[in-house]
């Protein structure tokens, strides 16, 4: 049974999606922007970044548009001065966390944070660095997993489980002090599941998943092989 | 046993239990919770049970559960056959022998009784015990009961929950009983609906909704979750719902399963609760053998059964879809809502998860119907809530309260007020992401939305009470440190942002904060809220959101003057005793002086910390001694009087001299600035002591003839001997301080004029305004304000009071009033319009009063004065008064009677209440309060007016001696750094080196107090009420000081 | 026209800010008729001026001698900017943040020092425990980031402060 049609607006626009589709899905296929960062077409949507956080009418809290299916007749806006001033803190929070050397980084200049920052106008962070002293995993034979640079975006997982089905990523321990690990805390490169597919490394928005070798400014993802691998994937099932 | 399948079977188990709850002979009842076994129940138990098979006194000894009042833990009841039941409090196991006997021979142990039931109504069922003790007060008639309906509670404390026949006894099951042989669960969904039970997790979502949406989502298999992981600091409730009644529990549970198609119930509990794990699993394998758990429950045919589930513990786990994520065996991290978990729950099957105590209120809508449930609590939120009361209250436990109840009966009816009469600073609702509410605002009332409305929550019941000793910036900061630990970290907001607020608040609490910190922290708190994934985040910042919005002046005094009033926040002061003296003086210092035998050294760190020290050695508050930890051991070091033997050593002495000497010395050079001072009061005195010092030329104007204010004018001569305030005096005339008397700022010399003639004015004007009250007669010869009447004998004029005087007021003015009426022979009565302990005199001075005679007629406020044909006043009438509610300041307000009582009398002094005369400050524009008080800036004490400055009792009020000093020293301090644009106060304080070895026991001495002199002695006389320490007594004393001063420096 | 007053400050910072700033082209000859560059690596002036209008912060703050010069400049300059990453964010000089000072004089100048293993104390100021942004020690009035921002946004920047306009330089350069 095809998907019913619904009728929303977006940013006052008149626009019909399916039924069962997300507002991010649904503002996506027609074309208005709505800013991600956890968000990787095709992987589970976990509402993780806050970033797509989006105004419902009638709603007083904010949505995130990644996890919230539509509903008929919903009025959604997608850009406010409310929505910037939280997306701004979302970012600025990323910034003070960890160690985000940019300068000295094999993403930079190809990094999903670093570009979100300056299209929101980003020039400096009101908080105070944290300073972490976070580790490398240089252990693995074609990868880095470098947790100075990691945003828990939880993408590495996702795409692990859901379209390797590996399951070599979890997250581990609590708040300010979780991390991402590999099979049971081990070192990546003693990890039996890893397949050394390196969709992990792809899919990671930043350069804290990395192939070895890289220099400075030289790491560019292909997020986008991802997301087809994923829907040539749907169509075959 | 066999299992219940009838109504005979049913009716059988039923009188069983009865049996065994009402015997026929004695029952002794042991309060067994978590809370009764940590205040030694268990031992309690075992003594019984030895005394009875030692004793052989026919008696059933059965452990129950807890029936609220943890403060009179451990809790034991006994009921005689016939008799009511009565409660017995702090039951210790060595009274178990004496009170078996008393009950062997039909007596109760009467000091331990609390009260008494007569009869018990379980709701499903009521206990008649029988009447009798009329002494006894019933259960509510206890403060603490008083108002409370239990409902949830209704079994706790009186049947033993680890047997389900006592459980059936007082009508369990039978709610259940009926819906199966009714057989149409959507008629138990209409009356949860109607009866508008909202869920007690804390949200309140309404019950029956939840329900039947979960009816309606078809599917071959669903679960029935009851959510058991309370972790909120401060709050036990379900704890101790489950460990005193685990069938309601079950009950609830099996009629929900029921009612909503499920067939599998899950218990999520924490697993720090092991007793109610304990008694959760022993209640449902006795649930299984009676046929009320699994295949054909109660031969009707329907399956069900409950598996207990223990969680590790993460705070986030109570998030139902954390819970759900938990019970999967993934870790306890919420997952974005829709779809709920009524849609998709556990391992995707439809889940209804309900809190403890929803759960609860389930077989009582059912037995006694939804009308019924709605009569209690508020329009928009129906039944009771049981809250834990904890924290700086004097009476703590669970307590049961109609919803829309308002606070302030928690606080002051059934909590009955701060420990010790303190003032109480707030409550915390909601737990660790509830906000904190100061007492402006405990008239609301206790219901989910006026709770939110203020920036709080309900949460789950926690209830922390707070006074003057919490920090508020501190508990925002241990909230928030408990959350962020408790954090999943999915989501930035909850875990980057708390972390953020955590570090801020960190640095307030350290005095490393900036009035920048808090726009951060208040954009910061507002965007978690905004932004967070789930519950824990969205009300985490309450605390922080609450605190800036109600106790805002607290961290503006922890960033702008580094001081933390309550003395918690430990970078921020020296020690406790130095944290709370309004002067600031180094106490630690001048006891370790005076230990060391350096008397001069000791008297130079008093001085120049306090420049009237004899003065106050004899008159101040002391709030040091309730900040002393010596009082862990034993008492307080008397810290007062060891500097005013200090003082006294050498001002009354021949080695005055010598030490002015010194203290000149200590004179900056000469700044060429004038200052002007208007009031020789003790703020005045102190203001012109320090700007001496610091070079400047001083002149201070009061209109009497003479300086030293309320010390010299109010006080009389048996408080404070004049000699040692006319030493201090005459040391800050030496230092330079001119002084013209007789003028009255304002009238005598215009502002404008101070204004062209010196570089800055401070202004310290005192009280001198005595509040009247017109009433019939206050016109009569023979009335008199306290302070005419005070000033007139302190400057040896003779008031004619004849003899019988009637005083008004409950102040210190009034209490002076009365010991001087009675050192001129008359015979006092003092009228109050509240109790004694309402008096805001210092109760000493109130004590001394009545021991010299004074007699006090309390709840009576003045009605009218009668006078004579003289026109002099023949009598007095008075209105009896009784208490009606709390007010903001904790007191009860007195409400007038129609009871009118006469007095004779020969005089009447009102001491009602001192203001300040400012007719003055209006005339020159300064702006004022509404109070009708000098507005100044709080950390520099400017007025509205350029170069002017206030401090004392013109901008607080009538005060006391100490707090009008320390605007002095506060003032002097400002107007120096804004002449001379930088800061010279470190010049004049005195470094002088001192041992720093905390003693290695602390000595054995226990405190000394002044000598009183007898009352015959001193009642016709003015010789001085208390006298001062010895030598010995004063070595002794500062002996005793622990050195809380001495920071162990940190080992890295 | 009285000429702008600019002082430009090196700290803790790798001077390639001051490279792109003079590697503005012929834009640095139209920008020196309305400027008057009082202070800084690139001119001789030993004492920070007063009343100075524009100063341009490159680096992190990194020793207290940095503190206390910083705070000088500020109470002497109208508008500061934080050049750079460094400045801006901590950057490279910030990587040692959670290492002990000691450990890392230790590891630099004793364990990776060919020769004259000792720890330099004699005129050179002790490092602050971690090197942190200018924002964090006073109040910056615009941030200028990039490693190092491009010569072009600083040349742009700097001749609408001279025009007498302030804007935020961001749009043209990444973040971080």
């Amino acid at each position: 049974m095809p998907n019913k049609k619904l009728s929303i607006r977006i940013d006052g626009e008149l626009i019909s999606a399916l039924e069962g589709q997300t507002i991010l899905q649904a503002a996506k296929v027609n074309g208005k922007y709505i800013p991600t960062l956890c968000d990787l077409e095709g992987l589970t949507p976990v509402g993780a970044c806050r970033l797509c956080i989006v105004e419902v009418s009638g709603i007083d809290r904010l949505i995130p548009a990644c996890t919230t299916p539509i509903q008929d007749g919903m009025s959604v806006t997608t850009t406010s001065a409310r929505l910037t001033h939280n997306r701004r803190i979302s970012l600025e929070l990323l910034f003070v966390e960890r160690n985000h050397v940019c300068a000295a980084c094999v993403s930079n200049g190809h990094c999903e944070l670093q570009s979100l920052a300056s299209a929101m106008g980003i020039s400096t962070v009101r908080f105070a660095y944290n300073y972490p002293k976070l580790g490398v995993d240089l252990s693995h034979p074609r990868f880095l997993l470098d947790h100075n640079r990691c945003i828990l975006c939880t993408r590495c997982v996702r795409v692990c489980a859901d379209l390797e089905g590996a399951h070599v990523w979890e997250m581990t321990s609590r708040g300010i002090h979780a991390r991402i690990m590999s099979d049971l805390n081990q070192r990546w490169g003693d990890s039996r599941s890893c397949t050394n597919c390196g969709k992990c490394v792809q899919a990671c928005p930043t350069g804290a998943l990395a192939e070895k070798g890289c220099a400075v400014e030289e790491m560019v993802k292909r997020t986008d092989n991802i997301s087809s691998l994923i829907q040539r994937r749907e169509v075959q099932a | 046993m066999p299992r219940i399948q009838d109504i005979g079977a049913f009716s059988a188990v039923r009188e069983a239990g009865l049996a065994k709850l009402v015997p026929a002979v004695p029952r002794i009842g042991i309060g067994m919770g978590t809370c009764g076994r940590g205040n030694g129940a268990e031992g309690l138990y075992h003594a019984f049970a030895e005394a009875i098979e030692r004793s052989g006194i026919n008696a059933v000894l059965a452990g129950v559960g807890c029936f609220g009042a943890c403060f009179q833990e451990p809790l034991a009841n006994i009921r005689l056959p016939g008799f009511p039941l009565v409660i017995l409090h702090r039951v210790q196991a060595n009274d178990a022998e004496r009170i078996l006997n008393d009950v062997s021979r039909g007596n109760l142990p009467p000091d331990l009784i609390y009260c008494k039931v007569e009869e018990w109504d379980h709701v499903t069922a009521s206990i008649k015990y029988g009447r009798g003790y009329p002494e006894i007060p019933l259960w509510n008639d206890v403060p603490f009961f008083k108002s409370q309906k239990k409902i949830v509670l209704r079994n706790c404390g009186f049947i033993n929950p680890d047997d389900i026949e006592e459980y059936i006894a007082i009508g369990g099951y039978q709610a259940l009983y009926k819906v199966l042989i009714d057989g149409r669960p959507e008629s138990v969904i209409e009356q949860m609906k109607a009866s508008k039970l909202r869920g007690r997790g804390g949200a309140g979502y309404p019950t029956g909704n939840k329900w039947e949406f979960m009816t309606k989502v078809k599917a071959d298999r669903k679960y029935i979750i009851c959510n058991a992981d309370e972790g909120d600091p401060g709050a036990y409730m379900n704890r101790n719902e489950i460990e005193s009644d685990p069938h309601s529990l079950l009950e609830g549970m099996i009629i929900g399963g029921y009612v909503m198609g499920a067939s599998e119930g899950i218990i999520y509990i924490r697993a720090e609760y092991p007793l109610a794990v304990h008694r959760l699993n022993r209640a449902i394998e006795q649930g299984r053998e009676y046929g009320l758990l699994g295949e054909n429950i109660l031969g009707r045919g329907f399956k069900f059964d409950i598996e207990v589930v223990e969680g590790a513990g993460a705070f986030v786990c109570g998030e139902e879809t954390a819970l759900i994520a938990s019970l999967e065996g993934q870790a306890g991290r919420p997952r974005p809502r829709p779809p709920f978990p009524a849609q998709k729950g556990l391992w995707g099957y439809p889940t209804n998860i309900n809190n403890v105590e929803t759960w609860y209120n389930v077989a009582p809508i059912v037995t006694k119907g939804p009308a019924w449930f709605s009569e209690t609590g508020s329009p928009k939120s129906s039944g009771t809530k049981v809250f834990s009361l904890v924290g700086k209250v004097t009476s703590t436990g669970l307590v049961e309260m109609p919803l829309g109840t308002p606070l302030k009966t928690f606080i002051y009816n059934i909590g009955e007020g701060g420990i010790g009469g303190r003032q109480i600073k707030a409550v915390q609702t909601g737990g660790p992401s509830g906000g904190c509410i100061p007492p402006e605002m405990f008239d609301t009332p206790v219901d989910y939305e006026s709770l939110t409305q203020l920036g709080s929550i309900m949460g789950s019941g926690g209830m922390v009470v707070m006074d003057e000793d919490n920090c508020m910036v501190d508990v925002a900061r241990y909230f928030v440190e408990f959350t962020h630990s408790e954090s999943c970290g999915k989501c930035i907001p909850c875990r980057v942002g708390l972390n953020k607020c955590l570090r801020i608040l960190n640095r307030v609490t350290e005095g490393a904060g900036t009035m920048h910190h808090l726009e951060l922290l208040d954009e910061l708190s507002r965007y978690i809220r905004e932004c967070s994934l789930c519950g824990l985040g969205q009300t985490a910042p309450n605390p922080v959101l609450t605190t800036l919005r109600h106790f805002r002046t607290e961290f503006e005094d922890h960033i702008v003057s580094r001081r933390c009033q309550a003395g918690v926040c430990e970078e921020l002061a020296l020690s406790p005793c130095e944290n709370s003296c309004p002067l600031h003086m180094n106490i630690p210092r001048f006891l370790q002086l005076y230990k060391e035998d350096r008397l001069e050294d000791a008297f130079e760190a008093v001085i120049m910390d306090n420049p009237l020290p004899s003065s106050t050695g004899r008159v101040c508050q002391h709030p040091c001694d309730s900040r002393c930890r010596r009082q862990t051991i034993d008492e307080a070091v008397n810290m007062r009087e060891v500097h005013r033997f200090i003082a006294d050593s050498i001002l009354l002495s021949n080695r005055y001299e010598h030490m002015v000497k010194r203290i000149l010395v200590r004179r900056l050079e000469h700044t060429g600035r004038k200052i002007a001072i208007a009031g020789a009061g003790p703020a005045g005195l102190t203001a012109a002591f320090y700007l001496a010092l610091l070079g400047h030329d001083v002149t201070v104007y009061d209109a009497k003839p003479a300086a030293g204010g309320m010390l010299r004018f109010a006080l009389p001569e048996y408080r404070l001997p004049k000699t040692a305030l006319e030493r201090e005096i005459d040391l800050i005339e030496r230092l330079g301080v001119k002084f013209i008397f007789n003028t009255r700022i304002g009238f005598d010399i215009p502002l404008n004029d101070l204004d062209d003639r010196f570089d800055a004015v401070f202004i310290s004007i005192g009280t001198w305004k005595e509040s009247w009250v017109y009433l019939p007669g206050t016109e009569l010869k023979g009335v008199y304000p306290a302070l005419m009447f005070l000033e007139a004998t302190a400057r040896g004029e003779e008031v004619p009071l004849g003899p019988k005087v009637a005083i008004i007021g409950g102040g210190n003015a009034a209490i002076d009033s009365a010991r001087t009426a009675l050192r001129k022979g008359a015979d006092v009565t003092v009228f109050y319009r509240r109790e004694r302990k309402d008096m805001p005199a210092i109760e000493e001075e109130t004590q001394a009063a009545k021991d010299e005679g004074a007699k006090f007629v309390f709840l009576a406020a003045p009605h009218r004065v009668i006078g004579d044909a003289a026109g002099k006043v023949k009598s007095i009438e008075i209105v009896k008064t009784r208490l009606g509610e709390y007010d903001a300041s904790g007191r009860r307000k007195p409400i007038s009677t129609d009871e009118i009582r006469r007095y004779e009398c020969d005089s009447v002094i009102f001491a009602v209440g001192e203001s300040v005369d400012l007719d003055f400050a209006r005339a020159s524009g300064l702006s004022l309060k509404e109070s009708g008080t000098i507005e100044v800036n709080r950390f520099t004490l400017e007025t509205s007016r350029p170069r002017f400055y206030g401090g004392g009792d013109v901008v607080t009020g009538a005060s006391n001696v100490s707090n009008a000093m320390a605007y002095g020293k506060q003032a002097a301090r400002n107007i120096d750094r804004q002449l001379m644009e930088t800061n010279r106060w470190a010049k004049i304080v005195p470094e002088i080196e001192f041992g720093n070895e905390v003693p290695e026991e602390p000595s054995p001495n226990h405190r000394h107090n002044g000598h009183i002199l007898a009352v015959n002695a001193r009642v016709r006389s003015n010789a001085e009420v208390v006298a001062g320490f010895t030598h010995e007594e004063t070595l002794d004393e500062s002996c005793r000081c622990l050195r809380c001063d001495v920071k162990v420096a940190n080992v890295s | 026209m009285k000429k702008v007053k600019v002082a430009t400050v090196w700290l803790d910072g790798c001077s390639g800010c001051h490279m792109s700033l003079l590697d503005m082209d012929a834009a640095i000859i139209s920008l020196a008729q309305k400027i008057d560059l009082v202070y800084g690596p690139l001119v001789d002036t030993q004492e920070f001026p007063e009343d100075v209008d524009v100063t341009l912060v490159e680096g992190a703050v990194s020793s207290q001698d940095d503190v206390t010069k910083l705070q000088k400049i500020r109470q002497r300059t109208h508008l500061l900017i934080s050049l750079g990453d460094c400045a801006v964010t901590g950057n490279v000089p910030a990587m040692r943040n959670s290492i002990p000072v000691n450990k890392l004089l230790q590891r630099i100048y004793v364990e990776g020092a060919q020769e004259g293993k000792v720890v330099p104390t004699d005129g050179v100021p002790a490092l602050l425990k971690q090197a942190r942004p200018l924002r964090e020690f006073v109040k910056v009035d615009l941030c200028l980031p990039g490693c190092p921002p491009p010569a072009k946004t600083i040349a742009a920047v700097i001749s609408d402060l001279v025009d007498g306009k302030k804007r935020e330089a961001a749009l043209a350069v990444k973040f971080g």
